[in-house]
């Protein structure tokens, strides 16, 4: 059962992660009002990949390996397009905030929310395929044994559980340490994100490199260890990782990061006296 | 590229994504002709029904006796080109694996730990 539960873990933080800093974050900008947005797309993305995943299981059609990865790797790559937006959102917004108008004001959210749907639906779905096929395969073990899926759902529990811890926890955090902290998180968490797509590429043979290793500690850290769990639904820290992986997530994590605390240290522009420097108030999405 | 047309995109990628599943899929459990092979795969094995198979589906049936997480991959002869695989095998559970396999020499693994070169046999497909 250990097992199990421990991939329920996996996968489940991968998602809880993102989704927990995105509500601490509508919630430090009184944008509560956003958070049917964020419950749309978790919920869209988590019925859609058990339906696929119960049509593929039970159904007469399987999925083919290579279209499994592309569609992993893609969707992964899409979800760093779109946590990266949100990074510098926050940025742009932490610098709003602070320019007199912190507690009172909300943040404005052009478009309806549209990409907040589609960022939460994406943090969930990007591997809820996946994560589906292993759920129901154990589903489907329950005439032999029910200790798969119970595992596998108290694995999922518990990363909803940390998903709310790391919620809470960030709601205590000063605005300031809020912002530069949640958004280095998110960083690092999207380098990760982005190496394991390119990992899903690569074994589609659609990227090269496979098996030139940057470097392989998997007899130190091994995949189904609790530290190797955890390390993999945080920050996808891969034990075998291959070149092409370490280069994009290096090539993502260095300038993004420099990039967002120099945002997020940016003294915000002066309001209203100046009237070449609007105050940036609403931030459009 | 705007947010708005980056929007765009990402919907029409994830939308895209069912139609490409239905092209990529593949008859499994309704072939007739494909040739079943059972794979146990348990700590320090990895035992098949069968290790020979004529070209054509080949729809393998791994079950996990063992207790760790397990994982079976299909490699080309030189045992490194992945033909197939599927993952994330928990313990007491069985996935399947449809493939499509040409004539010649394959080698199949199970990777009990998700870690190493595995447990490896010889599949010849004539």
């Amino acid at each position: 059962m250990f097992a199990n539960f421990l991939i329920g873990l996996r996968e489940g933080l991968e998602a809880s992660l993102v989704v927990g800093i995105l509500v601490a974050y509508l919630a430090r900008t009184h944008r509560r009002d956003l958070l049917p947005k964020v419950w749309l797309g978790v919920g869209s993305a988590v019925a859609v990949s058990l339906a696929a995943g119960a049509a593929l299981t039970f159904g007469p059609r399987g999925l083919s390996f290579k279209a499994q990865e592309m569609i992993g790797g893609t969707l992964s790559i899409v979800a760093v397009g779109f946590v990266t937006w949100m990074i510098f959102w926050m940025a742009r917004t932490s610098r709003a905030l602070r320019s007199e108008l912190e507690g009172r004001m909300a943040v404005a959210v052009a478009a309806g929310g549209t990409s907040l749907v589609l960022l939460s639906a994406l943090a969930v779905g990007r591997e809820g395929l996946e994560t589906a096929l292993f759920v129901w395969a154990a589903a489907q073990a329950t005439g032999s044994s029910t200790s798969p899926i119970v595992g596998a759902i108290l694995g999922l529990a518990l990363a909803v559980v940390l998903g709310v811890g790391v919620y809470k926890g960030a709601l205590r955090l000063n605005l300031a340490t809020f912002f530069r902290w949640t958004g280095a998180a998110l960083v690092i968490v999207a380098g990760g994100v982005l190496a394991y797509g390119i990992h899903d590429l690569q074994e589609a043979s659609i990227l090269p490199g496979l098996n030139t290793i940057a470097f392989d500690v998997s007899d130190t850290i091994r995949p189904s260890s609790w530290y190797g769990t955890l390390l993999k639904g945080t920050v996808n820290f891969s034990p075998r990782t291959t070149v092409l992986e370490a280069i994009a997530w290096t090539c993502y994590v260095v300038p993004v990061l420099f990039l967002f605390w120099r945002a997020v240290r940016t003294p915000a522009p002066r309001p209203t006296s100046n009237p070449t420097h609007p105050t940036p108030d609403a931030v459009s999405v | 590229m705007t947010i708005a047309r980056f929007r765009a995109g990402a919907l029409a990628a994830s939308v895209l994504v069912f139609p490409v599943m239905a092209a990529c899929s593949s008859d499994s459990a309704s072939s007739d002709n494909a040739t079943a092979v059972a794979v146990t795969s348990t700590a320090d094995a990895c035992e098949l029904s069968v290790t020979a198979a004529p070209a054509g589906p080949v729809r393998f049936t791994v079950k996990n006796d063992g207790e760790e997480v397990t994982e079976f991959y299909v490699y080309e002869e030189d045992g490194t080109t992945i033909v197939s695989e599927v993952e994330n095998i928990g313990p007491g559970t069985s996935r399947e694996l449809s493939v499509d396999l040409e004539a010649g020499a394959y080698e199949t693994a199970c990777k009990p730990g998700q870690a190493g070169d595995g447990i490896r046999g010889d599949f010849t497909v004539s």
